[in-house]
């Protein structure tokens, strides 16, 4: 079944090339390679090449280079736009961890400092700018996160959610890419030749990109995203599945959903990294979909370099490039083509009309996607607005420093607090020793929520697709990396901890454990993430979908939780967990529903009552809902108290608030812990009385209200049925 | 070179950080990539980094790396070749 096309409204693209599609574009024709030594901070002998981008550092700028590259390519793709988006859906790796390295490298351990760590500020950053105050999601889905985010966004275009959206990717350079793909050996130190006999790895990079993407025509003749197609491999943390199975079933999902077969596409943009592994299993795919004949095709990373989350941005800008001008650029790096992968790359540009590209994207834990770009044969379908049921949860499971789910539930209802952290032997109780041997605490988090939210599932049951929302990722690991890079002077990092350190790696482990073969998407938006990684999982579910399970989990990491959430400082006392919901679309009576009313940049105190009017909520708020489950970040606990105060004194909410993060704690998936004990509320019937300090308020067939208070806001409905 | 056998034995249990293998499990003739303890490509690299480290010796080539990793008797006598440290 195919959707709808969305149109291309605007491009920005910055990279190792140059900046804008101008610069862009005479790059990809000359067949220039924009590779060069590494200079961007000071690194051991022998420098690799990489693709750095030439812009300056600006003293007078606090914000880290990843910032700053989105804003340029931003900019582009905003230009000529009166209005702000409707929504912003970014995907990074690196945030601002190569301004962090520096701090932490120098000891520096004034909080306000790391202010610009989390991968979330970056698109913050863009919606502040831009004064968009929709939704925003921040993916980290490693190597694929830019085309993940344009699948997104398609899909929020055409269930007719927004308008206009603008989704890419950036990424800066930074020690923990460079050195981490170095202690992986998948540098190539002559710079990157993918498809070539004597290839020897990629050359790490950095760039930003962005599509303005629009459910109307911005003109007669606009290129449009006709496609996309997501899945994981569900096979190892880092080697791709050897027949290239992932990257098949992302590229043949693409096609499907653009309504094409693979005799429809003129060009193949090829994720083509230049490592021995990626190059052969992407081979083998493209080989098993379009047969021994397949389209002319090429990968542009011998000119670019990776940009890892960027790069499928970046790609998509090229794809649409190459329709718009009719060229394919060449395989640049190549000499010599491996004769093992049987493919003939395009060893020039070639210069012909193209209707529809292929453009592939496939990153670290199996996450691939891919997606169609072009102009479509066929008459424009008109986008129909989303008559989709609500997803529903059957099954609930949490952790918290008072234990797992039950653990955590008694707790909770007898009003002790769940603060601190669950002891490492209780986490792994029931794991396999050997999927967890190389684990560290985030990791074995997720695996444990996962393992509990799927007890007892028959293998139809079991979840397809995997959301899973973390405000800072695997801070062991990222610390554990940084340390020994520093303390070894840049020698001797640990593979296994930049391995781990990739935000998506809990959820890559989830996938391999449950054998979950579709979408698999990581979010990263602060105290948000869950919330954001509920609306990317609404986003993924259409009708026909199986169940998927939605995450919210982070670490408490003693160096790095007090430095880098505001909120951690402020409680002075470290505390982590998180919680899993097992949701599939529909299924009426089989659990209450969950719904993401609103994500937003918060409403000013005048702003409330339209606010509550645009969430289509009733007027007597108290007849729907019997429990506000309110997330006050201590760090913004002034702002959010007034939030509160403005919305209960507007919509004349009179039944029982209960503030969670001071029985839950300070920790940035605290909102997924609620989610859970919500559904242990609903199952219960009534709000127990410890809870409330009265008598136990019956619920009365009322659902419960999630808040997510602060800078940004987000209101989810769980129940009524 | 049996005590470099017994050295590496330790080292590899403490990378491989499992709890039901202890420093006799790491066969010395059998297969030792691949085989019965799971060892894989990124305990490979792993092992990499420990053996530049603590012998200073280099393994940065896929195809030497095959070679040096067959068993845990072929990287003892690897190492002994190339190690300033243990050179004869």
């Amino acid at each position: 079944m195919s959707g709808a096309p969305i149109y291309i409204a605007g491009m920005g693209i910055v990279s190792a090339l140059g900046r804008g599609a101008a610069e862009t574009l005479q790059a990809l024709l000359q067949s220039r390679h924009g590779l060069s030594v590494m200079d961007l901070f000071p690194v051991i002998e022998p420098r690799m090449p990489v693709g750095a981008v030439d812009t300056p550092d600006d003293p007078r700028d606090a914000a880290p280079r990843t910032h700053r590259l989105a804003r340029s390519a931003a900019n582009q793709a905003l230009a000529g736009s009166s209005q702000p988006p409707d929504a912003i859906i970014l995907g990074t790796t690196t945030g601002g961890i190569l301004t962090t390295e520096t701090l932490l490298e120098r000891n520096i351990t004034d909080p306000d400092a790391y202010r610009w760590h989390a991968l979330g500020s970056v698109s913050d950053d863009l919606a502040r700018r831009c004064e968009c105050r929709g939704p925003v999601i921040t993916v980290s889905t490693a190597c694929a996160s830019g085309a993940v985010a344009i699948a997104l966004a398609m899909a929020m275009l055409r269930r007719g959610l927004a308008k206009r959206v603008l989704a890419g990717g950036a990424d800066s350079l930074c020690r923990l890419t460079y050195f981490g793909f170095k202690s992986l050996q998948l540098i190539d130190p002559l710079g990157a030749r993918p498809l070539d006999r004597e290839r020897r790895g990629m050359s790490v990079a950095e760039g930003a990109a962005f599509l303005l993407l629009a459910s109307e025509p911005p003109s007669p003749n606009a290129v449009q995203l006709l496609g996309a197609g997501l899945s994981c491999d569900a096979f190892h943390a880092t080697t791709p599945q050897p027949e290239g199975q992932g990257a098949y079933a992302a590229m043949r999902s693409a096609l499907s959903d653009a309504g094409l077969t693979p005799g429809d596409i003129d060009y193949i943009n090829l994720h083509g990294t230049g490592t021995l592994d990626n190059d052969l299993a992407e081979a083998r795919a493209v080989i098993t979909l379009f047969g021994s004949q397949p389209p002319p095709l090429s990968s542009i990373k011998g000119a670019t370099g990776h940009s890892l989350a960027a790069a499928g941005a970046i790609e998509a800008v090229v794809a649409a490039l190459a329709v718009q001008n009719g060229v394919a650029p060449a395989n640049v790096g190549l000499a010599q083509v491996d004769g093992q992968l049987q493919l003939a790359p395009l060893m020039a540009p070639l210069h012909k009309p193209m209707n529809t590209v292929l453009s592939n994207s496939f990153g670290f834990g199996g996450n691939n996607a891919a997606l169609v770009i072009g102009r479509s044969r066929k008459p424009a379908q008109t986008l129909s607005a989303s008559s989709l049921p609500p997803l529903t949860i059957t099954a609930a499971a949490c952790l918290t420093g008072a234990g797992r789910t039950q653990a955590t539930w008694q707790a909770f209802a007898s009003g002790q607090t769940c603060h601190g952290c669950l002891a490492d032997q209780i986490v792994c109780e029931g794991l396999p020793p050997r999927a967890t041997r190389r684990l560290k605490r985030l990791p074995k988090l997720a695996l444990a929520l996962a393992t509990e939210a799927c007890r007892q599932l028959s293998p139809e049951q079991m979840p397809k697709a995997i959301s899973l929302g973390t405000a800072w990722g695997a801070l062991s690991e990222t610390h554990d990396f940084l340390q020994r890079l520093f303390e070894s002077s840049q020698q001797f990092p640990s593979p296994t901890d930049f391995i781990g350190s990739v935000h998506n790696a809990p959820a890559s482990q989830v996938a391999m454990m449950l054998g979950a073969k579709r979408a698999n998407v990581t979010t990263s938006g602060g105290d948000l993430s869950f919330e954001q990684a509920l609306l990317a999982a609404d986003l993924l579910t259409d009708a026909a979908a199986g169940p998927i399970l939605v995450m919210g989990v982070d670490e408490a990491q003693p160096v790095l939780s007090p430095l880098l959430d505001g909120s951690v400082h402020k409680a002075g006392c470290l505390t982590d967990g998180g919680g899993a919901l097992l949701l599939q679309r529909g299924g009426a009576g089989s659990g209450p529903a969950i719904e993401v009313l609103a994500n937003g940049a918060a409403p000013q105190a005048e702003e409330i009552a339209s606010f509550l009017r645009q969430l289509d909520f009733p007027a007597a708020l108290d007849k729907c809902y019997g429990l506000i489950l309110t997330g006050i970040p201590a760090e913004h606990r002034e702002l959010a108290e007034s939030q509160l105060r403005a919305l209960l004194m507007e919509s004349r909410f009179q039944g029982p608030v209960i503030d969670y993060r001071r029985r839950i704690g300070e920790f940035g998936a605290a909102s997924a812990v609620a989610a859970a004990l919500a559904v242990k509320i609903l199952e219960h019937g009534s709000v127990p009385a410890a809870l409330i300090g009265g008598p136990e308020q019956p619920l009365n067939g009322r659902g419960i209200l999630l808040l997510g208070l602060g800078p940004r806001i987000s209101v989810v409905r769980i129940g009524p049925p | 070179m049996e005590k470099l056998i017994e050295e590496l034995q330790a080292k590899i249990v403490e990378i491989l950080n499992m709890p039901d293998v202890t420093a006799a499990d790491v066969p010395v003739d059998g297969q030792l990539v691949g085989g019965e303890l799971g060892i894989d490509s990124i305990d490979v690299l792993e092992m990499v980094i420990m053996i530049e480290k603590d012998y200073g010796v280099v393994i940065n080539n896929k195809e030497l790396g095959a070679k040096v990793f067959a068993s845990l008797r072929t990287l003892a006598a690897y190492i002994m070749e190339k190690s300033p440290g243990l050179a004869n």
